[in-house]
């Protein structure tokens, strides 16, 4: 907080501008979604008093106001001890019967929170929830970022290799076999043929688990794993709903771009190193890539890599944005307890929608909050590099 | 000497230039291999349940890409008019709200588009199957069409900094036309394709996540049963789930995976269907993308 | 002299690019080497370089294909003894790194003569300048394009510094290296490059749009006039072809020009722009000297061709965008067919008065001012013409600077695929069939070869004896110092 209040005031013009922009959209909507609950919290006082007032006719002794007879009996009681107020009767009498009718069908009514409303310890309850939603996206978000990044790297560093694709190398082993020459080595083909299927269904599998809706993943796991537990979920996060294979996607996207542009040219005249061949002289370091902070040295992808990593800073937003839906599905469709997104389905099954609204309102703060934070990284390395 | 087109690099450049036709033939062929196996293997109510879901999901898909391309193009538009207008407090308020929206997670947003459904569909606003699709559709894609506004933008914008609207203007070109024809219908079809592919997948993706969650229902009188039968819909029904459950089997017993594709085949089915149409999307938008070149 | 051949021939997955035979370059000299923007020249420099991304285009070389010519011992020794400096100076550069880091990665980190060369580059500023600008991270407005061109300059000069005469891996290639540059420095430039050509002998390719160089060369080395060849490369029945180009034919052409009388100038004023103009926080201020002296009022008159001057940077095409109301001023006065044009004319005005109608612009990257996707018909709809040109018309418009093949097959090809000459020359067929009264030409000569060249200044001409006024911004400042009379040319400087 001290962080962001200082870049607001001694910060550039544009960051104070983008962060000015965040905080009014955050109050406008606290404001719009305080009026709301505070209306619905108006309302529901109201119906507290109406229902409890009702609610001593239906507790009336002896006295079944779903029997016709009893009914009967007491309207014409209203009649005699409340003469010319015929019209009062008769909405009292509706009154009754609605309510009668939501405690029967309405699940808020049957579980006791058809009134609970936005209380003290309602927030309390969900502050733990959103503490715990907090974490799981934080370390879900950091590990995307890392593994976006090596795995966006990874595949442009294969693309330079020029690897044939596993039916460019299965139909050359088939050529092989069917080859008179080349088919005295068999078991070779065979077990090359082998490996290449066993490859090609691997990365099937890894795919369809990464581009798999959470939900599917976790009902396939259900008997074995504990799918209820934090560390599936993060699991879940990262591997499933595809975020990370749009995110690395978006930071391959990037690498390319950049390798089209002219200063990789300019680095190549100047002898820098341009294979991109695994741990050669002249190519690429696997451990380099897999270290957080070392760089690559006089490469020609150095340029490159600098450059798409400070262009994946300000497009993380978006990802963020798509992160927070999928943590957010995961809880809703696996029903776990005690979770932030499902507790906001359950309150809009109750119809407490001043909950509702809360719950949304801390979720809203979240992805604005992440922007802000992004916001203030990109202004610092824009900085650092003199923009 | 060959330098003939088409001769770059190896021999297959040919599909290998066009992995976005190979992909669409790849999710076409899979999904009638599938409706296939179905047809033979699954009973016919499920069978039936499984098309009608499919077809919905496809539609709604659809649809959500023809209102998203008319909603994003008239704000992307818009936004630029206002942004260049003497009159810039709309356009700070325009910016706000878009701001407001661009922060709220897409499935909330879907989720406010379904509770609206179910109070629409109580007082007997939307009666029909097609009504509820075609407002399912609607939800969507307000809450994808900023994409396909702010690739509008982009391409504008891009164009801005290029002498190329300047040049236009000082010929006496109108702006209208500069905008819209010169610089979003002839040089960003493929970027605005590119786009409107992603968003398909985004849709059935949000589809399917949005109808599984609400199969705990929204409300006491309107619940997935009125709602209509969708790919997420179908997922969330018990033998669906049931069936999906059944795939842990495998991990302890891999010879139980004829048992899964011949008798737990309804919910291995929609399964299949929503993740091998999510990874075909993505192909398709990739191989797209090197077709045209726009990285 | 011994000499270096190459066949070169270039494809795309659509088409044919490049297809010489004999491309040759003389050892130990200086081919300076004209022609077309978009005939080939930088592509087949790039291929010759290995620099040609194997991935987008199909190319071989001396019949060999180009992944076998990359892993050449030929090429391996002109990429560790040669160098390459490329067209767009501000795509070149890392916008990541300091230029004091780019000026000493790779192989110029063994060279020492950074500061004796950057001392050239930058005559007579103090050395502090030029490292100040080290220090910084190059953008897209900051350091200059003028000053980036020199930063590439710099580093071919450093690895010159090193060459060895008797190494034939030292091939520098210099593609388009003084496109930002005004006289002075282009002349800094070739003099810098010549000094190190007599130290080192390596063989060098320069490309260039800018004829006037001829005449530097001719009057400043005749000692190097069997070492300094100039060659052009030109269609020649749909083949490409390197010819000689004897640099009689533009010198003899020049002297004609000089010694023609100017048209005989009007008094009729179309435009009046007031001697300064605030723009960006800076001040533009005209006058009619080099030394910034004498400020004036910048008028054209009927028939008259006005030159504007000023060095790279000040703000030439900025003034331009403002007398065409595309940008706003924070204070300006112009006066034009009647009406008072200020920092309030509201944009409307300029769009129903301005724009197409009484004035329009032509910029100088033809790339950008057109629609590539949109086909050469297409280039003219749209446009307020007073009557509307059908396909006859518009050939018949073409047939004013364009000669080969005009047919309906002609208009139905897309912008893209043609010659970056031929686009060039429709990107000013479109300003010209307005036929405005002001015309504002911003590098009107900028990727024309010689005989087009010719043409568009012909046009020019035609367009100022029919009563309309020209503003030309230009480089070429020896062929428009020889058409533009005395009181018609201008200068600009920038002050805070």
């Amino acid at each position: 907080m001290i962080g962001i209040l200082s870049t607001l005031i001694f910060g550039r013009e544009g960051l104070r501008k983008k962060l000015a922009v965040h905080g009014a959209s955050l109050l406008f909507v606290a404001v719009i979604f305080g009026i709301i609950i505070l209306m619905l919290n108006t309302r529901r006082t109201e119906q507290r008093e109406l229902e409890s007032g009702v609610q001593t006719y239906l507790d009336l002794k002896d006295v079944d106001l779903g029997d016709p007879v009893d009914r009967a009996i007491f309207r014409e009681s209203l009649q005699v001890f409340f003469p010319g107020r015929g019209g009062q009767n008769d909405s009292l009498l509706s009154a009754i019967d609605d309510l009668r009718q939501r405690q029967f069908s309405n699940p808020a009514y049957k579980s006791g929170n058809h009134l609970q409303g936005l209380t003290g310890a309602v927030i309390a309850g969900l502050s733990g929830m959103y503490v715990q939603f907090l974490a799981v996206y934080l370390v879900v978000l950091v590990i995307i970022y890392f593994l976006a990044e090596r795995i966006g790297i990874y595949r442009f560093v294969k693309m330079k290799q020029h690897r044939e694709s596993y039916l460019a190398q299965f139909s050359e082993q088939v050529k092989r076999f069917q080859n008179p020459v080349e088919r005295k080595n068999r078991m070779a083909i065979e077990r090359a043929l082998a490996l290449i299927l066993l490859k090609a269904t691997g990365k099937g599998i890894l795919l369809a688990v990464l581009f798999s809706p959470a939900y599917v993943i976790a009902y396939a796991m259900k008997t074995t794993v504990d799918t209820d537990s934090l560390f599936f979920m993060v699991l879940l996060g990262v591997l499933s709903n595809g975020v990370l294979i749009h995110t690395a996607n978006r930071f391959f996207t990037l690498l390319v771009a950049e390798s089209h542009k002219g200063y990789v040219q300019t680095a190549i005249v100047k002898n820098l190193a341009a294979s991109y061949e695994w741990d050669t002289r002249d190519g690429i370091s696997r451990r380099a890539l897999l270290s957080v902070r070392k760089g690559l040295g006089s490469h020609v992808f150095q340029h490159i890599l600098l450059n798409a990593k400070y262009q994946f800073i300000p497009t993380l937003k978006e990802h963020a944005s798509f992160l927070v839906t999928g943590l957010i599905i995961i809880e809703m469709a696996l029903n776990i307890q005690g979770h932030l997104s499902y507790e906001l389905l359950q309150q809009i099954l109750y119809r407490q929608y001043d909950v509702a609204c809360f719950i949304i309102f801390s979720i809203f703060f979240t992805v604005k909050a992440t922007e802000m934070g992004i916001d203030i990284w990109y202004e610092r390395e824009k900085r650092r590099y003199g923009y | 000497m060959d330098t003939s087109p088409g001769k770059i690099r190896g021999n297959s450049w040919r599909i290998s230039g066009k992995k976005d036709i190979l992909w669409l033939l790849v999710w076409i062929g899979g999904l009638l291999v599938l409706w296939v196996w179905d047809a033979l293997f699954l009973n016919a109510p499920a069978f039936e349940k499984i098309q009608t879901a499919f077809l919905n999901s496809l539609w709604t898909g659809l649809m959500v890409v023809v209102l998203a391309l008319f909603f994003g193009w008239f704000l992307g538009v818009g936004l630029q008019t206002l942004e260049r207008s003497e009159s810039t407090i709309w356009y700070t308020l325009a910016s706000f709200a878009i701001d407001i929206i661009r922060s709220v997670p897409q499935i909330i947003l879907v989720l406010i588009g379904y509770v609206l459904l179910t109070l629409l569909l109580h007082e007997g606003v939307i009666r029909s199957t097609m009504g509820q699709l075609l407002w399912i559709a609607f939800t969507i894609a307000i809450a994808v069409a900023l994409e396909v506004a702010d690739t509008v933008r982009e391409r504008i914008n891009y164009f801005r900094t290029l002498d190329f609207v300047d040049a236009m203007l000082c010929c006496g070109i109108s702006e209208q036309r500069i905008v819209n024809v010169e610089i979003l219908w002839k040089n960003s079809r493929s970027h605005l394709l590119y786009k409107l592919i992603a968003i398909f997948g985004v849709s059935i993706f949000l589809q399917c996540s949005i109808d599984f969650i609400v199969s705990v229902g929204l409300s006491t009188d309107v619940s997935l049963s009125n709602f209509p039968m969708t790919l997420g819909s179908l997922l969330a029904n018990v033998d669906s789930k049931q069936d999906i459950l059944a795939l842990s089997n495998l991990f302890t017993d891999p010879g139980y995976l004829p048992t899964i594709v011949t008798t737990h085949l309804q919910g291995v089915s929609v399964a299949i269907c929503i993740v091998f149409t999510l990874i075909c999307v993505y192909m398709i938008a990739n191989g797209f993308v090197r077709r045209h070149k726009l990285i | 002299m011994s000499s270096r051949r190459y066949d070169i021939h270039i494809a795309s997955s659509q088409r044919q690019l490049v297809d010489i035979s004999d491309f040759v370059l003389a050892e130990s000299s200086i081919t300076v080497l004209f022609g077309e923007s978009g005939i080939g020249k930088s592509l087949s420099a790039l291929a010759i370089a290995g620099l040609i991304d194997p991935d987008q285009l199909s190319v071989r070389i001396n019949d060999r294909k180009y992944d076998d010519y990359l892993r050449s011992p030929d090429l391996l020794d002109i990429r560790r003894n040669g160098f390459f400096v490329f067209q767009e100076p501000s795509s070149h550069l890392n916008p990541l790194l300091t230029l004091r880091t780019q000026l000493r990665e790779g192989s110029l980190s063994e060279s020492s003569t950074e500061k004796r060369i950057l001392g050239k580059l930058w005559p007579g500023s103090s050395t502090s300048i030029a490292q100040e600008i080290l220090d910084v991270y190059p953008k897209p407005y900051r350091p200059s394009g003028g000053e980036k061109q020199r930063i590439l300059a710099a580093m071919a000069f450093k690895k010159m510094s090193t060459a060895d005469s008797s190494n034939p891996g030292s091939l520098f290639i210099f593609d388009e290296p003084t496109g930002n540059l005004d006289n002075r420095l282009r002349n800094d430039f070739l003099d810098l490059l010549v000094e190190n050509f007599r130290l080192h002998r390596t063989t060098v390719l320069l490309i260039t749009h800018d004829y006037s160089i001829i005449s530097h060369f001719t009057i400043s080395y005749p000692d190097l006039a069997k070492r300094i060849v100039f060659k052009e490369l030109m269609l020649d029945r749909g083949k490409l072809r390197l010819r000689e180009f004897r640099p009689s034919e533009y010198l003899d052409w020049m002297a004609d020009r000089r010694s023609r009388p100017r048209l005989a100038p009007q008094t009729t004023e179309l435009l009046k722009l007031g001697q300064s103009v605030r723009v960006f926080g800076r001040r533009l201020l005209i006058t009619r000297d080099h030394a910034g002296k004498d400020p004036s009022p910048l008028i054209i008159r009927k028939g008259a061709l006005v030159y504007l001057k000023a060095s790279s940077g000040v703000g030439k095409t900025t003034l331009a965008k403002l007398m065409m109301g595309l940008l706003s001023a924070e204070r300006m006065s112009m006066q034009f067919q009647g009406m008072e044009y200020t920092e309030t004319t509201h944009r409307k005005m300029w769009s129903e008065r301005v724009w197409g109608r009484q004035m329009t612009m032509v910029f100088q990257h033809a790339d950008e001012a057109l629609n590539q996707n949109a086909s050469v018909r297409d280039v003219f709809k749209g446009l307020p013409l007073k009557t509307a040109m059908d396909d006859a018309g518009t050939i018949k418009r073409l047939s004013e600077l364009f000669e080969e093949g005009l047919d309906r097959e002609f208009l139905r090809r897309p912008v893209k695929h043609l010659s970056g000459g031929q686009k060039q020359r429709l990107n000013l067929l479109r300003s010209l069939v307005l036929d405005t009264d002001v015309l504002i030409l911003d590098e009107p000569l900028n990727g024309l070869d010689f005989a087009s060249s010719v043409k568009v200044i012909a046009n020019i001409e035609g367009k100022l004896q029919r009563g309309g006024g020209v503003l030309v911004i230009s480089h070429n400042e020896e062929i428009f110092d020889a058409l533009a009379s005395r009181e018609n040319i201008y200068y600009l400087h920038a002050t805070a």
